[in-house]
């Protein structure tokens, strides 16, 4: 595969340590493109080693307006489904540029490991000194001993090892839109963390027009006014929720966006320095970067304050259990205290509705029914690597077109009955 | 004429880098753009952007921005000293004037926080 | 040997480039320049390689930017002994910067070894002028004097036309410490400083810029017995002056030896790494070097610096490095077998794991604010050494497969 990819399908063993690298055959991605619907069929290729899946969308990593997303498929163990997980913020486009499409993960470690995964080499490596750390502390660990700051880090809290339902996959310090459990099937494999960073590129088959068409597509975005508002709570109001803006802006520091979408769907607040610091604060941990806007919504309605809330969701995110879980599980139980709370998280068990009913993570669901246009919308994000709550907001982002812009890139046609084909495949 | 930068309006999505980095190798990838938001504060959400101009390096800080001219000697109590020459190994800004456009990081800041002075 | 007069039969000169202590990363552009001319036969001397007789069948040495002094000191007399004893026999001896300072002749202890050409240079003075900028880069001292360097970056110079090296041309080229030369003889002279650029760095006061370079030799070509000297004060061999390279290969492939030393089979004495074998090494030499590589372009942003010895070095030029053995693996991975001297393979591996422990301490004391110059001259040792080991590999195999190619 020549264009917009890195060319390599990694089967990790963790059992027997053996890495074994495939080519991506072009005849794999004409029939199911990329994203979801290659990590489904790698699933199913597999599906008796029960294995974890990571991929990244056809497109992400280019220039097209959200191309951000990477995907992780497996099990869900609190559902039982074959789910879908996206990576947001920058992992997505770090996995996509480390020289790996895929990664297929199977087997379990008889002792904790993590993958270094870094331009096309993957290494299966001790984690003694990571097993038990929180992901802050894992994370720091990491970027620390690998002496890079921008290490992207996918990894599992102490929720993941203890084997809880809610287990969350992080990212680096932040909360993920793993709502499927998967932290506790990296936990069952021994796997603490994946440790990305990558300095690839990407070949583009036309690259005039295709930066001609995603010039033309940002310009004609910039005009929309709703892509104009940043922050979480625009992005919440964006889907149809409730307006965040006044519980959220008084410890509103800066809006953070994922890799190249233009609206900033996370939202860093100070709970420990004043938010109006401009200067780097002295404070080493002065706050947390929101990135999930359902569980803001319980607690928020549960009469949280908004600082309580931050300081509950960075435990959570450093607990490795997924804050939506936690914020409906404390709501009904009508705990609000967030040192309770995080007390409490051991002993939390699911089932949540907060995994939704559907195969992709409801984390982009907020607001919005999960119909079948929701779901469609999804599997198009999933596949061609599109941020999924941009993808909800950018409407110009049409089917046709994304399908011209896998085809620019890659030199391949894209029909939109193969699409269907693939979107069948992943909803069936 | 020149590159301007307004850190605060900033989300560090990485589109500018990206579009430089197409600009410099016809390809997408990161390592050789002279515009780069910096990301290395995560916990702290300290972001800024660092853009290597011909005779200068910018820190677009949110607090402010900073010019240190590439060779001169700067104040010691000052972190940044462009005579240590950051970005050793990348080309300085040239705002893509073989774009009929103008510069991609400007096209492609979906925020507006770069713009042409 | 007498070097080229007419047409002959040409043979690829056996080429080797200094590597060892006092040399920074600029050799690697020589090495550019020898690739892009197919000329394979490369080999990458230390020290100790030159002193045990390195240079006994070799047709060219190149010795490019540094710190002149440590160069000296390290080659000490045996060395000195050994490239006069090459260059009169008929080798041609490439000196840039620092590798152009060094046969010049000197008072100066280790220098005073090499004194081969009897020019002068028109930056040396006992009282400093004023710094305009760069103190660290600005000057060095000489004893109870100091050599000074009046401007950095491209200037532009302009070559002599003298018989046959073609017609005079004008370009630029980057200086970056190298000498600006006075000869008594003015057929020595390739090419003279004509002018500055918009992008030359002054370091001292324009007027004071001028008379110490304008109309002052750039380029010089001395003949020693049967061999000669080119001197250059620019780096012509930086890969983004194509002009000047130009100037230097067509100056180089006048004066190579009339007969170059006939070329060995590349593989005698090494063991051929082919399938899974060589697989399994590239794989473990390109782990290392992809963590280090990750490390630097983080450090890259830093503004750190050290001085060793006479030399500042940046954080950027670990990049550069790296960079120049990066881009070499991808066809060093597709080409067919390669070959290695016994144990080569090994060490290679273990040299790039110190190169990588070295850069993250270097990342760590940044981050803890502790000194890091010992890491820092280890580190700079380290990456000749693992260049050097690597380019030695990667141009014995790229050689082999051009011979085996021929032979078919």
């Amino acid at each position: 595969m020549e264009y917009l990819a890195s060319d390599k399908i990694a089967i990790v063993d963790l059992g027997t340590r053996n890495i074994t690298e495939d080519e991506l055959d072009e005849d794999l991605v004409l029939d199911k493109i990329g994203g979801a619907g290659i990590t489904k069929h790698l699933y199913d290729q597999y599906a008796v080693e029960n294995p974890i899946v990571l991929g990244t969308g056809l497109l992400t990593g280019t220039l097209v307006p959200g191309a951000s997303l990477g995907v992780i498929t497996a099990k869900s163990p609190s559902t039982g489904r074959i789910s879908h997980v996206p990576l947001n913020l920058d992992a997505g486009m770090e996995l996509k540029y480390s020289g790996f499409d895929y990664i297929v993960i199977k087997g379990t470690a008889d002792k904790p490991v993590y993958l270094w995964i870094h331009d096309g080499i993957l290494d299966i490596n001790d984690a003694d000194d990571l097993w038990g750390k929180d992901t802050w502390a894992a994370t720091d660990h990491i970027r620390s001993e690998m002496g890079d700051d921008l290490i992207q880090v996918l990894g599992i809290g102490q929720a993941g090892e203890n084997g809880s339902d809610l287990a969350q996959i992080g990212i680096n310090y932040w909360q993920s839109a793993d709502r499927m459990g998967f932290g506790k099937l990296f936990g069952e494999k021994n796997l603490k963390l994946m440790a990305i960073r990558g300095m690839g590129l990407l070949e583009i088959s036309e690259p005039e027009d295709f930066m001609d068409d995603c010039a033309e597509l940002i310009a004609t975005i910039r005009k929309n006014p709703t892509t104009q508002k940043q922050g979480i709570a625009a992005a919440a109001a964006a889907l149809g929720e409730e307006d965040l803006g006044d519980f959220l802006d008084p410890l509103t520091h800066r809006h953070m966006a994922c890799f190249n979408t233009p609206v900033a769907t996370n939202t860093f607040i100070f709970t420990e320095e004043d938010p109006a610091l401009l200067k780097e604060s002295a404070v080493p941990e002065p706050g947390f970067l929101l990135t999930d806007i359902f569980p803001l919504i319980v607690l928020k309605k549960a009469g949280l304050s908004a600082k309580d809330a931050g300081i509950l969701l960075k435990a959570c995110a450093k607990y490795g259990i997924d804050g939506a879980a936690v914020a409906e599980l404390s709501a009904k139980s009508g705990l609000t205290d967030p040192a309770e709370i995080e007390k409490s998280f051991p002993d939390l068990k699911g089932p949540v509705e907060s995994t939704g009913g559907s195969v992709f993570s409801p984390w982009a669901a907020v607001g919005k029914e999960i119909n079948e246009n929701w779901e469609r919308r999804q599997a198009v994000a999933y596949i061609l690597g599109l941020h999924p709550i941009w993808l909800q907001i950018a409407t110009e982002l049409t089917e046709e077109k994304l399908l011209d812009l896998a085809g620019l890139g890659t030199e391949m046609e894209f029909t939109p009955d193969t699409l269907d084909e693939v979107i069948g495949d992943i909803l069936a | 004429m020149g590159i301007q930068i307004d850190a605060l309006k900033c989300t560090a999505c990485m589109a500018c880098e990206l579009a430089c980095g197409y600009h410099r190798d016809d390809a997408f990838a990161l390592l050789s753009s002279c515009i780069v938001p910096y990301r290395g504060r995560e916990k702290k959400n300290y972001v800024g952007v660092i853009l290597k101009e011909e005779d200068s390096l910018v820190a677009a800080r949110p607090e402010g921005i900073e010019i240190n001219r590439i060779g001169e000697e700067q104040d010691p109590d000052k972190e940044a000293d462009a005579s240590a020459k950051p970005m050793l190994l990348r080309e300085s800004c040239d705002l893509c004037d073989d774009v009929d456009d103008g510069p991609l990081c400007i096209t492609f800041c979906p925020t507006g926080a770069i713009s042409m002075a | 040997m007498e070097s080229r007069s007419q047409e002959t039969e040409f043979r690829i000169p056996k080429i080797g480039i200094y590597t060892g202590k006092g040399a920074s990363h600029s050799w690697l552009w020589f090495v550019e320049i020898f690739e892009r001319l197919g000329f394979y036969d490369l080999s990458f001397l230390t020290e100790v390689d030159l002193v045990c007789g390195g240079l006994e069948n070799m047709d060219v040495l190149a010795v490019s930017g540094g710190d002149t002094f440590a160069i000296a000191e390290a080659l000490g007399p045996q060395g000195a002994n050994r490239l006069k004893a090459f260059i009169t026999r008929g080798g041609l001896y490439l000196g840039s910067c620092a590798g152009a300072y060094l046969p010049l002749n000197s008072s100066k202890e280790h220098l005073n070894h090499f004194n081969f050409v009897p020019a002068k240079i028109t930056n040396l003075t006992k009282t400093l002028p004023q710094n305009h900028g760069l103190k660290e880069k600005f000057c060095t001292c000489y004893g109870c004097s100091y050599i000074f360097h009046a401007v950095r970056e491209a200037v532009e110079v302009t070559t002599s036309g003298m018989p046959p090296f073609g017609v005079s041309t004008t370009f630029t080229a980057p200086l970056y410490g190298g000498p600006p030369m006075t000869v008594t003889n003015p057929a020595s002279v390739l090419a003279t400083y004509t002018d500055f650029t918009h992008k030359t760095l002054f370091l001292v006061d324009r007027k004071l810029a001028e008379k110490t370079l304008l109309g002052n030799a750039a380029v010089i070509r001395e003949k020693m017995g049967l061999g000669h000297l080119h001197l250059f004060g620019p780096h012509f061999e930086h890969p983004h002056f194509s002009e000047a390279n130009l100037f230097l290969t067509n100056a180089m492939m006048h004066d190579l030896p009339y007969k170059t030393i006939p070329a060995e089979n590349p593989e005698d004495g090494m063991a051929i790494l082919a399938g899974s074998e060589k697989k399994g090494f590239i794989r473990d030499f390109k782990r290392e070097l992809s963590n280090s590589r990750i490390v630097a372009a983080g450090l890259e942003m830093i503004p750190l610096k050290w001085t060793i010895g006479s030399k500042v070095y940046e954080t950027g030029k670990i990049r550069v490095f790296l960079e120049a053995l990066w881009q070499r693996i991808r066809s060093f991975e597709r080409d067919g077998s390669i070959l290695v001297r016994a144990g080569e393979d090994d060490r290679l591996v273990q040299t790039a794991l110190h190169v990588t422990e070295n850069i993250r301490q270097i990342k760590k004391g940044w981050d803890q604010k502790t000194d890091t110059l010992e890491t820092a001259t280890a580190l700079f040792g380290l990456l000749n050494k693992t260049s050097a080991l690597f380019l030695g590999i990667y141009f014995r195999s790229k050689l082999f497969h051009s011979v085996l190619e021929n032979r078919i």
